[in-house]
């Protein structure tokens, strides 16, 4: 599914030079939770930014899917993050102009669903996030659990590959936290969904498949 | 509609409709003033252009002028030829006349006018400048003795106020002495004074041709005849009938009397009218692009989550065009409802200028470029901003 060989980040040039990531090989297999953990600048966002095509390596080769992923142009990258990848901010990052159905109908309909397909799409997808009543909420009337549930069921719509989630829980209290880590945990077992989480708790592994853990820009232990 | 496309829409309704309300009214009232600010000078200069066309037509030259043949100084038989042009269909009536430089002296207060002999009954079925009489009455026909004085020429008491030679304010029952170009000298009553708004006529002298004739002791002669035709803008094809209906005379239009004046009224108010609008696009300009700018880079984070969750590039571009363009095309509207209740006040009220009162003349033609080129600045002004931040890295956009 996903098979990261010796992948480096570097920032700057020279004296400067900042290796985020330093030769990380990395593979996940479908269908797994998989949580990145690390302290603070160990690499653990930017290895996430790579695995959803927000970013470029430096070096080394990223396989997602069959497809080697560093040599597609930013227009195939966009569709293939539209097509193939769901990702879930860390602080929701909804359009506050949108009701909670017109977030998740955007993606899906770029995909080219009709309207008619895509409204039952978005209200199957609330449905199952448990956001059924709060259809033509805008985030803004929405608390910060409800939004990161709709945010996580925008990443969902288009039936992703793999869902990729940085720190969904960061701006969420431990109850909030529970509801999404749980809500993750049941979609990745019924959907047989991939999915890559970055979390600095540790409670939070107890949901996780298994735990990659990062530091100074190298994978410690996990990596497989 | 494509998807893409109706993607774009979507996203750039909603962002209208649930975005700052007081913003967006704000820029379509500016887009609206300078919808108005395009359309109002340029409309009022063709008002103005409208005037004058009108008062060359009205008191100087009718809508054709009838010269001598290219080897003679005047026209001879006038009587037989008036009537010939009578004659040809579309002549509503038709004028003869004799001018010439001639000195007038009132109390010791001397200049040399044209002098302007006249058979007022033709004259009043050619010109309007009958209708101008200031005091005084209009010449008759039999009038000898008598003459009509233009208010420019007439003058001032206070001649300091006169920016041309006059007779510094002569009035009507007064007498002038004219010395023609003969070397006779008459005295003449003034029995009218004419402010007819147009320079030519108000700086002129009138008098009978009867009189003329017993100065000169010419008979039946003119060096013009003005003709007024049924229909105003069809003289070229008026001109062609008249020769073909064997006037050997030199035939001019209105137009060619008075293309010189024209080209260069028209000409300083082009230049105006250029700089005005180049004002008013750039203005347009700047507001949208700064209220686009402003919106993109407010969004910035919010554009590179669009980007990072599959939205293209273009779409998101397409979306702040669509807000570009809406706010043209209701910036326009409520230009236009502007616009109509200005014009109605002013062809109600109309502005007094020296020709008389200017209405506001609104050319199609005006309308469609002020129309086209604040679209094309929409267009223009939606599409850079969100083409810069949507070029921008991702993740510094997602990082805000």
């Amino acid at each position: 599914m996903i098979i990261g060989s010796n992948l480096a980040k570097i920032y700057g040039k020279g004296s400067v030079e900042v290796r985020a990531l330093d030769g990380v090989d990395i593979s996940i297999r479908k269908g797994e939770f998989v949580g990145i953990t690390g302290a603070s600048g160990s690499g653990k966002s930017t290895l996430l930014h790579l695995l959803g095509l927000l970013d470029r390596p430096t070096s080394g080769s990223l396989i997602i899917d069959g497809v080697e992923v560093a040599s597609l142009n930013e227009r195939q990258r966009t569709l293939f993050r539209l097509n193939r990848l769901g990702y879930v901010f860390q602080d929701y990052a909804l359009v506050p102009e949108l009701t909670a159905e017109e977030n998740i109908y955007l993606p899906s309909k770029v995909r080219g669903m009709t309207v008619k397909e895509c409204t039952r799409a978005c209200r199957d997808i609330l449905g199952l996030v448990g956001l059924k009543d709060r259809v033509s909420f805008l985030p803004g009337e929405m608390s910060g659990g409800e939004q990161q549930r709709v945010a996580i069921a925008r990443a969902l719509i288009n039936n992703p590959a793999i869902l990729l989630a940085d720190e969904p829980c960061a701006n969420l209290d431990t109850r909030n936290s529970t509801v999404i880590l749980e809500l993750i945990r049941k979609l990745n077992k019924e959907l047989d969904q991939t999915v890559v989480m970055v979390s600095h708790e540790e409670w939070h592994q107890k949901y996780f498949d298994r735990v990659v853990v990062m530091q100074d820009g190298k994978i410690v232990s996990g990596g497989e | 509609m494509l998807e893409e496309e109706q993607v774009a829409f979507f996203l750039a309704s909603r962002l209208i409709t649930r975005g700052n309300k007081g913003t967006l009214l704000l820029t379509i009232m500016i887009i609206a003033m300078v919808f108005v600010n395009l359309i109002f000078l340029p409309s009022i200069i063709a008002g103005i252009v409208v005037l004058f066309n009108q008062q060359n037509i009205d008191y100087s030259y009718g809508n054709l002028v009838i010269e001598p043949r290219e080897d003679q100084l005047l026209i001879t038989r006038v009587g037989e030829l008036q009537q010939k042009i009578n004659r040809v269909p579309g002549v509503v009536a038709s004028t003869p006349r004799y001018s010439g430089a001639a000195t007038i002296v009132s109390k010791g207060k001397s200049t040399t006018p044209l002098l302007i002999a006249i058979n007022p009954d033709d004259e009043k079925q050619v010109l309007k400048i009958h209708t101008g009489i200031a005091s005084g009455d209009y010449l008759n026909d039999g009038d000898t003795g008598q003459i009509l004085i233009g208010t420019t020429l007439a003058g001032n008491k206070d001649q300091t106020v006169d920016r041309t030679p006059t007779l510094g304010g002569v009035d009507v029952g007064k007498t002038v002495e004219v010395t023609f170009r003969n070397g006779v000298t008459r005295q003449y009553r003034i029995k009218g004074i004419i402010a007819s708004g147009q320079f030519s006529v108000d700086s002129s002298a009138f008098i009978t041709r009867k009189e003329l004739d017993s100065v000169l002791g010419t008979t039946d002669t003119a060096n013009q005849i003005l003709v007024r035709t049924q229909t105003t803008g069809k003289e070229e094809a008026m001109r062609i009938t008249l020769m073909q209906y064997g006037i050997q005379e030199k035939i001019w239009t209105w137009q060619d009397k008075s293309a010189d004046f024209l080209k260069s009224i028209v000409g300083s108010f082009d230049i105006i009218n250029v700089i005005s609008t180049i004002v008013s696009l750039v203005i347009a300009v700047v507001v949208i692009f700064i209220v686009i700018f402003i919106n993109t880079v407010y969004r910035r984070k919010q554009i590179g989550i669009l980007q990072a969750i599959g939205i293209d590039r273009s779409i998101i571009i397409k979306s702040y065009i669509f807000q570009a363009l809406f706010i043209f095309a209701s910036g326009t509207l409520a230009g236009c409802a502007l616009l109509f209740v200005l014009l109605q006040y002013l062809t109600a009220s109309p502005l007094v200028f020296p020709g008389g009162p200017v209405a506001p003349v609104l050319e199609p033609m005006l309308l469609f470029r002020a129309i086209a080129s604040l679209f094309i600045v929409s267009l223009i002004a939606g599409f850079l901003p969100s083409w810069l931040t949507t070029r921008e890295d991702l993740l510094s956009a997602i990082r805000g």
